[in-house]
């Protein structure tokens, strides 16, 4: 069955998510329903060094889903420059069940932007391609 | 009535989509050489292709997700991309290898070389992945596929005598000049028809395209269990016509030509010009499913748009992906190596790759978070199981009987 969780705080209350089991390599839905990427990693808030964490320090927290070259090296190993990284804010997200559904459309997202490129560029261009299949 | 009909196109649609280029070469080569011997592979290839195939559906309908998302959620990226690989390599053996019996079979009709219908059959069967609707093109070509029933109608023309055939299937004669491992080889290759990989992504994708609910899963499982074992039974038909006419010759099929010899001893030109439509209907349907399929696991495997039901723009990158298959299939083509044999390699290579699709569709079936009350019965559990066992087995001892046999020479 395809359990949603709502994300909402109150409702939340209780619902522990595992970061590997049930976020990454999670397939990503826009609002619409349609897909946007699947989960390559996820970016934390900053901790200073993974050492000497002092006690009573604030744990991390997801600020954005990644995706793109961070697949890459999260099989061959490195990370890419922060700089390089296609973010998808948490703050964007909906629902996490079957698959993580966002609040926003896919279109506005860096995520996408390989998709926009061929869109514009070869297929868009190829007579037909801007029609419903018959 | 519209409800019988319905059930009854998807039975007759599976029919024809479960023969392609592969199941026909493999059955030919195989009744040319062996006889009915080899014919119970057939009939534990279709076994393993209905249990698979309907838990694939059911996993999508149920989830609303395909294969391949699933692989990678449940393997993780190292395991799903190495998977990947190998499966796209062997999806893009299979496009060049149904591209190139397409054009085979143009040439039988027209003797026009093969190689100058290459390029028509790379741009319809683009054109109808860029413009057809799913629905219309998994039924039309899946009915004209039916046309293939001449190869069960060949061989009750041909009036073989019934009891040697039976003798072949069910007493496994020795057949002096062929070795052991060869048998074994063979065997493999037609395991590998029967179960091809592509099937899977195509149907539990299709379920995804066509919206299956829970309550559609009837009427597909009975689409599987009827229409799947009919297609057995017509590549049974032709190893039979194999064995009737060519054997007793010493005929080993190795081109397309040889594969008709039986339709045209059997009745003549017209039955041969039926079988020729079937056969292009089926490649071509074949064709249809495993450029759909490669694009399917790519645009999964990182979450792109993907389908066919959306417009071409919609689904950028999962269009894109298709047009640069067909192209590549083409150019392989191009290079003048010989399709029948593309097309023998990719059945056994198929085996060797069986279990990267299997087990994960195993699994997730098995998952109740996935599949709530819908979640694999005792009975499918067990048969799955032992059917995973052979599939094993015949994935590793593919590579070694390959060599061993210099690939069944």
């Amino acid at each position: 069955m395809t359990a949603e969780y709502p994300l909402d705080p109150e409702a939340a209350t209780g619902r522990v998510l595992d970061g590997h089991l049930h976020l990454l390599d999670r397939q990503v839905h826009d609002v619409a329903s349609v897909p946007v990427t699947a989960v390559s990693d996820l970016e934390l808030s900053d901790v200073d060094s993974i050492e000497n964490i002092a006690p009573g320090t604030p744990a991390p927290e997801i600020v954005a889903l990644l995706s793109g070259s961070v697949l890459g090296t999260r099989i061959f190993g490195g990370r890419p420059p922060p700089s390089r990284l296609q973010r998808i804010a948490w703050s964007a997200v909906d629902q996490v069940g079957v698959v993580i559904r966002l609040a926003v459309k896919g279109e506005t997202l860096d995520a996408t932007w390989s998709e926009r490129w061929v869109r514009d560029h070869i297929i868009g261009r190829i007579p037909g391609g801007r029609h419903d299949p018959e | 009535m519209k409800r019988i009909f319905a059930v009854a196109l998807g039975i007759l649609t599976a029919i024809g989509g479960f023969l392609d280029i592969g199941d026909m070469v493999t059955n030919a080569v195989v009744g040319s050489r062996f006889g009915l011997s080899l014919a119970w592979v057939v009939v534990l290839g279709v076994g393993g292709i209905c249990v698979f195939a309907q838990m694939s559906g059911r996993v999508a309908a149920v989830s609303g997700r395909a294969t391949f998302e699933l692989i990678r959620e449940r393997l993780g990226p190292r395991a799903a991309l190495a998977n990947l690989c190998a499966s796209f390599l062997i999806n893009l053996m299979t496009v060049t290898a149904e591209i190139g019996g397409v054009a085979l079979a143009l040439e039988l009709a027209s003797s026009v070389s093969y190689l100058l219908w290459v390029p028509f059959a790379g741009l319809a069967v683009w054109l109808v992945v860029w413009r057809v609707k799913f629905s219309v093109l998994e039924n039309v070509t899946g009915l004209l596929g039916l046309s293939l029933i001449g190869f069960a109608v060949a061989l009750f023309l041909l009036d073989p005598p019934w009891l040697d055939l039976g003798r072949q299937a069910l007493q496994q004669v020795e057949f002096s000049e062929e070795q052991t491992t060869t048998y074994w080889y063979y065997a493999i290759a037609l395991f590998g028809a029967a179960m091809t990989p592509y099937e899977v992504f195509f149907f539990s994708s299709g379920a995804v395209e066509e919206g299956w609910k829970s309550t559609d899963l009837n009427q597909s499982r009975a689409n599987v269990i009827v229409g799947f074992p009919l297609g057995g039974v017509l590549s049974i038909a032709l190893a039979g016509c194999a064995a009737v006419v060519l054997l007793p010759q010493a005929i080993q099929v190795s081109t397309l030509g040889q594969l008709m010899l039986p339709m045209a001893v059997a009745a003549g030109k017209l039955l041969v010009a039926i079988v020729l439509l079937g056969v292009v209907a089926a490649t071509f349907g074949a064709a249809l499913e495993t450029t759909l399929s490669s694009g399917y696991t790519l645009a999964q495997f990182f979450g792109w748009s993907w389908g066919k039901f959306r417009r071409p723009i919609q689904a950028a990158r999962f269009h894109l992906v298709m047009i640069v298959v067909v192209i590549i299939g083409m150019g392989v083509l191009f290079t003048g190596v010989d399709p029948v044999l593309v097309t023998e390699l990719s059945v056994v290579f198929s085996a060797i790759a069986l279990p990267l699709t299997y087990i994960p569709i195993l699994i997730i079936a098995n998952d109740p978070q996935y599949m709530g009350r819908m979640v694999n019965g005792r009975v499918t559990g067990v048969v799955a199981v032992c059917y995973l066992g052979v599939i094993l087995a015949a994935s590793l001892a593919a590579i070694p009987l390959m060599i061993i046999t210099g690939a069944g020479q």
